[in-house]
């Protein structure tokens, strides 16, 4: 059975059609405002931290104290002993475990001077961890692979050959040969080695340098499962910090909450700025609810007066709020899969995460936001047609 | 029947309160109407008919006195008892017929209907009622603005009618049609009264109100003949 305030309330949407469709359109802006905003934010979440996670898997521990030395021109690190970090392979268990050596250091490049870091990892480590995508990996002892930062701005090339530390007319500087070249890390090198601007050599050329063979100034910790995360971290805590705090232990997983949170309190944001679209369409469906109230005053005068009951003009009229609602959403939900689609793949340059779940969602969300604002709108013309007295309401004309 | 009329007043009184000060429309007026009754209201504007007829018709309630309808105290029934009164005691007929332009003569018929049943008619009533006040078939899909206004003062008094009221109350039922359509008009609420309705009828033509069978004449709110 069709109930017939419904249809009374579809007719009286016909009769004003265009003014009913001019109300409608406000929430259309309204709900592909408030999707295609949330769609925004939510795809750039989802692609920022799909981008930090690349190096949630890997624990860094450093020394916890740095001391430096009266007199020395140079602050030293007290350095990971090689006690500890045998403690720390210990407590790793099956995961592979990293020492790392690292300092900042002049260099250059034929005329051009340059600073930078300077790794020295084990040639078999490297051959592991790093994605040497230009070049090879490490194999003689001055070989040397940079990052894609150094290599860009240096205009680097495979044989190039390059001399650490400050310039000194007394002495010769070592030099290295750059063999292999690193992609842009950027984000993504959160375990602990900011490869963009290092050049990372074998151990042994570093000790050989620098000294401290059997001190480091990083471990890290790569894990076979990332669930297991805060265990192995628990473990080597447990194990290395057993009587005093002598080295941190960090991974990246609270610099992607941190990230995410800053993320997310943007996407409310820019969902806050969406909203106002619908602020603005609720005012244009009031208005014209309140138009429909007045302009059918007699009607309602006649319907009260041969006996409708209130809640049923209250009905008939969140019906005609409903039905513009309904439109409005519709019309906005498909929209918003193109408008939507278009922003994301305009600001963002990436539509792979926009049909995921987390994205999608705010279609029906907008659209049912859309639809609940408009019959939010209906409710006070709802109740002042309802409440007319039907003598006046029928006197007028 | 046992004696009780079917619509008492008794030193019923509206006082409207305006700016200008209170103005009495009904003053103490006491009436019996009883069932089956064919009244014409008359008086000159101003007289009270209006208010006289917004009191019988359930629309308002008096200021003071009482006024009981079908043995119901007005006064002392919530808002949607009321509501129900009207849409099953008393059947309105209005000068400017005041069908619902958004139905279909048919539908306007029905209305009432689904008021009461909280759905739509297969009965065949809201038909039945249409094609007795003479009111062409073949227009019943029509709105109301592609109506004569006979056939709309017919769909109207068929609306009055479809929930069998007791009460048929009409408010110069002929003053928005010509002489031929308001007497053809007349005779279907003849009939009516016939039929057992108790017809109270607002006219100030002399001519309509001698269908009636009993006159009251309204006077700056008080009846000065009945």
């Amino acid at each position: 059975m069709r109930d017939i305030f419904f249809d009374l309330s579809i007719r009286s949407v016909r009769l004003n059609f265009l003014r009913s469709l001019l109300a409608s359109i406000g929430i259309v802006i309204g709900v592909v405002a408030i999707s295609s905003m949330g769609m925004l934010g939510t795809n750039m979440q989802l692609m920022v931290k799909d981008q930090l996670t690349t190096g949630i898997n890997t624990i860094a521990i450093t020394p916890d104290v740095v001391r430096a030395e009266p007199g020395a021109s140079v602050s030293t690190n007290t350095g990971i002993t090689d006690i500890q970090l045998r403690d720390i392979r210990d407590a790793a268990g099956v995961n592979e475990v990293i020492p790392i050596d690292r300092t900042n250091t002049q260099f250059s490049i034929g005329s051009n001077d340059g600073r930078g870091s300077i790794y020295g990892l084990d040639p078999a480590d490297i051959k592991n961890i790093m994605n040497v995508t230009e070049g090879s990996t490490i194999r003689g002892e001055s070989d040397a692979i940079v990052g894609a930062t150094i290599a860009n701005r240096f205009n680097l090339l495979i044989g190039t050959r390059i001399k650490i530390g400050e310039p000194n007319i007394s002495m010769t500087r070592p030099v290295v040969r750059v063999v292999g070249i690193l992609p842009a890390a950027g984000l993504s090198s959160s375990n602990g080695i900011n490869s963009d601007n290092a050049i990372i050599v074998s151990d042994t050329w570093y000790t050989n340098q620098y000294g401290g063979g059997n001190v480091y100034d990083q471990v890290n910790v790569n894990l076979k499962d990332v669930s297991t995360l805060s265990a192995v971290e628990d473990a080597i805590d447990k194990k290395v910090n057993r009587n005093k705090e002598v080295v941190r232990i960090s991974d990246s997983s609270s610099r992607i909450t941190s990230v995410s949170s800053t993320l997310s309190s943007l996407t409310t944001f820019i969902l806050a700025i969406g909203s106002i679209s619908l602020l603005v369409a609720a005012t244009s469906i009031f208005n014209v609810m309140m138009m429909s109230v007045s302009e059918r005053v007699q009607e309602i005068g006649i319907l009260l007066s041969i006996g409708t009951e209130k809640g049923e003009i209250r009905r008939m009229f969140l019906y005609e709020a409903f039905i513009l609602g309904i439109i409005g959403a519709i019309i906005g939900g498909i929209m918003s899969i193109i408008i939507g689609y278009s922003v994301v793949s305009a600001m963002i340059g990436n539509t792979a995460y926009f049909f995921l779940p987390e994205s999608i969602v705010y279609i029906p969300a907008g659209m049912i936001v859309g639809m609940i604002v408009c019959i939010i709108s209906g409710l006070y013309p709802a109740w002042k047609a309802s409440n007319m007295d039907p003598i006046d309401a029928l006197r007028s004309e | 029947m046992n004696g009780t009329p079917l619509i008492r007043l008794a030193n019923v009184s509206k006082v409207y309160h305006l700016e200008s000060g209170d103005f009495t429309a009904l003053d103490h007026i006491s009436l019996d109407i009883s069932e089956g009754e064919f009244v014409a209201l008359m008086g000159p504007s101003g007289s009270g008919k209006s208010t006289m007829m917004n009191q019988l018709g359930i629309l308002d309630v008096p200021t003071t006195g009482k006024i009981s309808i079908a043995g119901k105290n007005i006064a002392s029934m919530t808002n949607l008892e009321r509501t129900h009164m009207r849409r099953d005691v008393i059947g309105y007929v209005f000068q400017k017929f005041y069908l619902i332009p958004l139905l279909s003569a048919y539908e306007n018929v029905e209305y009432p209907l689904i008021l009461k049943y909280k759905k739509r008619d297969t009965s065949g009533r809201a038909a039945a009622v249409l094609k007795s006040v003479g009111f062409d078939e073949a227009m019943s899909a029509h709105r109301p603005n592609q109506l004569s206004g006979g056939q709309q003062q017919r769909v109207a008094i068929a609306r009055a009618l479809v929930n069998d009221p007791k009460i048929l109350l009409c408010d110069e039922p002929t003053g928005n049609l010509d002489r031929k359509t308001g007497f053809q008009i007349m005779d279907i609420l003849v009939g009516l009264h016939k039929e057992g309705k108790t017809v109270i009828l607002v006219t100030h033509d002399p001519k309509i109100a001698e269908y009636a069978h009993r006159t009251i004449q309204l006077e700056d709110g008080r009846v000065v003949e009945s």
